[in-house]
This record gives structure tokens, sequence and C-alpha cells, in this order.
């Protein structure tokens, strides 16, 4: 036993701020569902519209919550995976503070009307350097950890959780190359068809190395401690992590089906989201059969529920996902609500399940207390369910009438709808949608309830390294 | 006995769930005879108020005119309707007999495909409104009907196949990740056969 304390802190403040960039950007999601049915709610007012408020919906979800959640649970686990306390805390609290700075003034920025006008990399070139900086020092305070840890086998979730910030930093950067113009504005270096490219290039490793990557790292640790199980395979994670990696970074042109890139580059992503089903499936077995084993959790473990959802989501998602990539579904499914509806059965039933999850674990642990409402708890799984389920079939049931309807031609071979009249219709189906975000919504900010009555006053408890098993000591 | 797999006793799942599922898990029916005698007639609703439905009205999918298809074009699809449901069902009732193994809830094929007939029963009645081909008043009555099936999948498995209600909740979750996979997968395959001519015509 050494008298070395884990920095738990820094993952209390974390979570903190990921609960609360999730209200403030699934409210954004709601208000544009809202608009979507009601347009004049933006009441003439720039700041309010679609265009801008829907970056700041994504970006919020992907950067404020999504990425806050994976540094809190990256510096969570990797202390207790390494046995050792973080490498460079203060680095760490620097990274935490600086990256809600960045979140703050990027979504003022989208709403001030900056914007690259690229999908998930809208902000400018001044946060797009801090971004770098600030996941560099994230980089730094992680591989540290690692380098200087007390056990030699390095866990799977840091495998997972390295490939996140080595991978998210290269697509990050080289995607966002541009030449500034004035201080809120910028030129990418890539043009035409080359910019789809590497646009997408990056848009899907966004979705692949963050919101797929980043997760598993969580799930690969949270999961067994939270079943109290090992991994169901420890060898089938390992051969997933780098079927994974190896497969994911292909799969981008299927963004940019019957586009003007190569037939070839639109074929070859179209193979790749194919065969990527096989790693993600691995991973959705490995962790199904390891919860299945510890079935009698569930009776005292509300958030248990979530994390076995959250799996039956992402077999949805990385089944449709494929699926979506195949040239004679994609001809109907792009550019309808389905692909909406997608993102979201992955955004929603996936990435944010599993975080609730993990976060009703954590958070007890960090503090020492009892979580302060289990029957809260179990509603709010309710909720995110029924949100998700509603949300899904509204836009299933939306996409596939618009993919029908915008390629239905007359005997003349002329389009028998106009798009005005086709989006007119869809009016009860956003209806739908809308109703759905806010169930979705409600049950968020009874978990921020929760949360909050849970930490109220308390301070992360500390934990002590404990001493290692020699077996996996490092000599 | 798989006398107790009559209509009488699968009208009363429909108001009596719990009591139904009691049943059948002292009963132990054949396969082939859930099938032909209780199965088969609710599988065929669904195609038959389809076909009735779009053959009369066409679809409404949001456009003024509906969408008119030629008879021959109906019945294929149709037929396709009633082969996917019946491949569904079999290939639900098999996966939840080999998953059931994981989750100590062996039972034998004729009570799978019971209990998953007994969950479906709901869907297949109010596929009634696809006599009215709508697509948003179908799916306003189907989102709750979902609702109550998947609620007699959660309730019907522990009891159906004698496991702890905590065990059984996992095995209906992951029955319930293969049928949105299923259901995602009819959406996928429904679009490659229009894209291939089959069904409405498309301009692709």
């Amino acid at each position: 036993m050494s008298d070395q304390t884990y920095h738990d802190n820094i993952a209390l403040r974390l979570i903190q701020f990921a609960v609360i960039w999730a209200i403030a950007a699934m409210a954004a999601g709601v208000y544009i569902a809202a608009e979507l049915v009601w347009p004049t709610i933006d009441f003439g007012q720039f700041w309010l519209s679609f265009g801008r408020l829907r970056p700041l919906h994504t970006n919020g979800i992907i950067f404020g919550f999504g990425v806050s959640a994976l540094m809190a649970t990256a510096f969570y686990s990797v202390q207790r995976t390494c046995h050792t306390p973080l490498f460079m805390p203060k680095l760490a609290w620097f990274c935490c503070y600086a990256w809600q700075l960045i979140v703050l003034t990027g979504g003022l920025s989208l709403l001030a009307g900056l914007t690259t006008s690229k999908e998930y990399a809208e902000l400018e070139w001044p946060w797009d350097i801090a971004i770098a900086l600030v996941w560099v020092c994230f980089g730094i305070v992680f591989f540290g950890t690692i380098a200087q840890r007390k056990i030699k086998p390095i866990y799977i979730s840091n495998w997972f959780y390295g490939a996140l910030i080595i991978v998210i930093a290269m697509l990050h950067i080289i995607n966002n190359l541009a030449i500034p113009v004035t201080i809120g504005k910028s030129y990418s270096l890539y043009a035409g068809a080359q910019d789809a490219v590497v646009q997408w290039w990056y848009g899907h490793n966004a979705v692949g190395f963050l919101l797929t990557g980043g997760f598993l790292g969580m799930l690969y640790y949270f999961l067994p401690k939270h079943a109290e199980r090992p991994i169901w395979s420890y060898r089938l994670s390992v051969v997933a992590f780098w079927a994974f990696v190896y497969s994911y970074i292909w799969a981008g042109p299927h963004h940019l089906h019957y586009n003007s890139v190569p037939e070839w580059v639109q074929t070859l992503g179209m193979g790749m989201s194919i065969i990527l089903l096989a790693p993600s499936w691995a991973t959705m077995i490995n962790g199904i059969m390891t919860v299945s084993t510890a079935w009698e959790k569930l009776r005292s473990d509300p958030a248990l529920k979530f994390i076995v959802l959250s799996l039956a989501f992402y077999g949805l998602a990385t089944f449709e996902g494929p699926m979506m990539a195949i040239r004679s579904v994609n001809i109907v499914s792009h550019f309808t609500d389905w692909t909406i509806g997608h993102v979201h059965s992955g955004a929603l039933g996936w990435n944010a399940m599993i975080t609730y999850g993990t976060f009703y674990f954590m958070v007890p642990k960090l503090v020492g207390r009892e979580l302060y409402s289990k029957k809260l708890a179990n509603v709010h799984f309710a909720l995110a369910l029924a949100g998700t389920m509603l949300y899904i079939i509204a836009m299933w049931a939306a996409g596939v009438s618009q993919g029908l309807l915008w390629l239905s031609v007359d005997q003349l071979g002329e389009l028998s709808f106009s798009f005005k009249d086709i989006m007119a219709s869809m009016t009860p189906y956003y209806l739908l949608r809308l109703v759905a975000g806010l169930i979705f919504l409600a049950g968020t900010i009874l978990m921020a309830y929760n949360l909050f009555m849970t930490m109220k006053g308390k301070e992360a408890a500390r934990v002590t390294v404990p001493a290692v098993n020699p077996a996996y000591g490092m000599n | 006995m798989s006398s107790t797999i009559n209509l009488s006793f699968l009208l009363k799942s429909l108001y009596q769930p719990v009591e139904a599922f009691e049943a059948l898990a002292k009963a132990d029916p054949s396969p082939g005879r859930v099938f032909f005698r209780y199965s088969l007639w609710l599988l065929a609703l669904p195609p038959l108020f389809a076909l009735i439905g779009a053959a009369n009205f066409g679809w409404r999918i949001g456009a003024e005119d509906p969408l008119m298809m030629e008879t021959n074009s109906l019945l294929v699809v149709s037929v396709g309707y009633f082969i996917v449901l019946s491949f569904g069902l079999f290939s639900t009732a098999i996966i939840s007999r080999w998953m059931a193994a994981t989750y100590g809830a062996s039972a034998s094929l004729g009570k799978h495909v019971a209990l998953i007939t007994i969950v479906g029963a709901p869907l297949a009645i109010a596929s009634i409104a696809h006599l009215f081909p709508d697509v948003l008043v179908n799916v306003l009555v189907m989102i709750p009907t979902m609702i109550w099936s998947m609620y007699l999948l959660y309730k019907g498995i522990p009891i159906v196949l004698d496991t702890p209600p905590e065990r059984g909740m996992l095995m209906a979750s992951s029955l319930v990740g293969w049928l949105l996979v299923a259901a995602v997968s009819l959406l996928g395959i429904s679009m490659g056969l229009w894209t291939m001519g089959l069904g409405p015509s498309l301009g692709v």
C-alpha cells in the first residue's frame, strides 16, 4: 500500500460540466426540433435560427457532453488500471477548464454566425488551434500516466482511449488546415471533391473514434467494474480493437455516394463499412456476455439497465450504419430524416445511455455516498428508452416517406412532388420527434437533479492507490 | 399439453397476459401445432389488410395524391410481407431458444414460438390500421401497440421460461436488440427492392 491518492476531483468536475452541456445542448436540439414544426419561433433573430442552433446542438453534444464525459472517465479509469495517480495533475486541471472555455466561447461563436461550414468541424481557426493544444495536453496526461504505470499489461480500455486521443488529433488537425483571413474567417486548404473526401474522412471517424472508440473505452472499464465480472473474452476485445481501428478509418466515403468522387472510392468506403460490422458486433457480444452472468446485480443497481440497453442500441446502430452505406439503400435513405434517426439511435441509445449508466455508477463511488434516489434513476431509464424509441420510429417513418416521395417520377419521367410540399407533409413526424426529444431531455434533467443531490456538499473521496499484485508488476 | 394453446387461451393473452403466460409455462406445445393453429392466421392479417387497403385507397405517404401500385406488384409485395413476417417469427423464436441457454431459460421450441406469437399478437391485430393506408395513421397506431408488445416480452420471458425477472430482463433486452436489427433490415431490404424496380416506381 502506498500513501499516494488518485486525483478524482478532476473527474468529478468534468462529470458536472458534462451534465450541464448535455442539458444545454439537448435543449438546443429540442428548440430546433420545435422550429421544424413552427418555423417562426426564431422570431427573426439570427442567433435563434436553425442554421446557427443546429451546429450549437451537435458541437455541444459531441464536444461539450461527449468529450467532457470521455475525459472524466479516461482520467478516472487510467489511474485505476495503471495503479498510479494522474501524470501532471495540474495539466489535467488545465485540460478540464480550458476545454469548457473552448466549448463555451465556441458555442457563442457559432451563435454569432462564425462557421467554417464543415459539419462537426464548424468552429473557426482560433478555436481549432485551441482544441489541438488542449487535446495534446490531454494526451500528455493520459499517456504520461500510462508511462508511469505500476502494472505491466495495458488494459483494453486504455487502448481505446489512446486511439481516441491519437486519431482525433490527427483528424482534427488535418481536416481543419486552413488559411486564416480574419479572426473569424478562414478558407480550407482543400477544394471541391478533395475537400469533401477529407471532411468525411474526419466526419465519419469523429463518429468512429470519438463516439464509438472513446465510449468503448468507457464500456470496457465500467461494464466489468459494474458487473463485478471480468470481460467475457479479453482476447476477443483485443482482436476487436485492432479490427475496429483498421477498418473504421476507410469508411468515410460512404457519406459521398453518387457524388463527384471516384466510384472506386465510394465502393471502397461501402466495402469497409460492411466489414466494420464484424468488430462492432464482436464488442457488442463481448459486452452482452459479460453482463449476462451478472443478472443479480440488476436487483440493486438501476444504472446497469442503462448499459444493457445501450448495448442493444449499439448493436442496432452499428448494423444500421453499414446497411445504409450500401449504395442501393443509400440512394433512398441519403438526405432523408432516416439519417437523423440513425445518428440518434447511436447518440441517444448508445452514447447517452452508456454515459448515464456510467455516471450513476461513478458519482456515488466518487463522493462516497449512496445514489440519492434509485426510483428517480428508474424513472429516468423509462424516459430515456421511450424518448429514444419514439425518436427513431418517427424518423424512420419520415425518412422512408421522404425517400419514396422525392424519387417518385410521373409517366413523363418528371419528379412527382416538389421538395416544399414533401417537407410540409412532414410536420406530424417532426411533432412526434419534438415530443421524443422533450421526453429524453426530461430524463436527463431528472438525472442532473439526482446526481446533484448525491454529490451536494461533497468532494471526491480520497482513494489510496492499492498495492500491485506482483504477478502483474513492472519487474 | 398442446391443447392449452387454443384460440380462447390466446385471446386471453390479450387481456390477461400474466395468466396466459402462467398457463403457457406449464404447457409444452409442438411448434408446428402452434404455428398452424394460431401464428399462421395472425401472420396473414397484416399482408391481407395491407393488400386490401393499398389496392382500394393507395398509400398516403405525405403527398396529396395516394401512391397507387399495380395489382400484380401489390400481390408480390403482400406475399413478400407474409414471408418476411413468418421468417421473423421463426428466426426470433429460434434465436430466443438459442439465447435461452445463456440466461438459464431453456425450453422447447414450441414454447418459444408460442411466446413470440403472444408478444406479436397485438401488432398483428393493430395492423388493421393498414386498411387505412396512411403512413402517419399507421405510425400512431403502431407506436402504442409496440410499447404493449415490448411490455409483454419483458413480462412474459421470466414467467414462460421460468427464469428470475432480472435474467429475463437481460434476455428480453437482447431480443429487443435482435428485433430492432430485424426491423431496420426490413427497411433496408425494401429499399434495395424498390431500387431494383419492385414496388413503387422510383426514378433511380
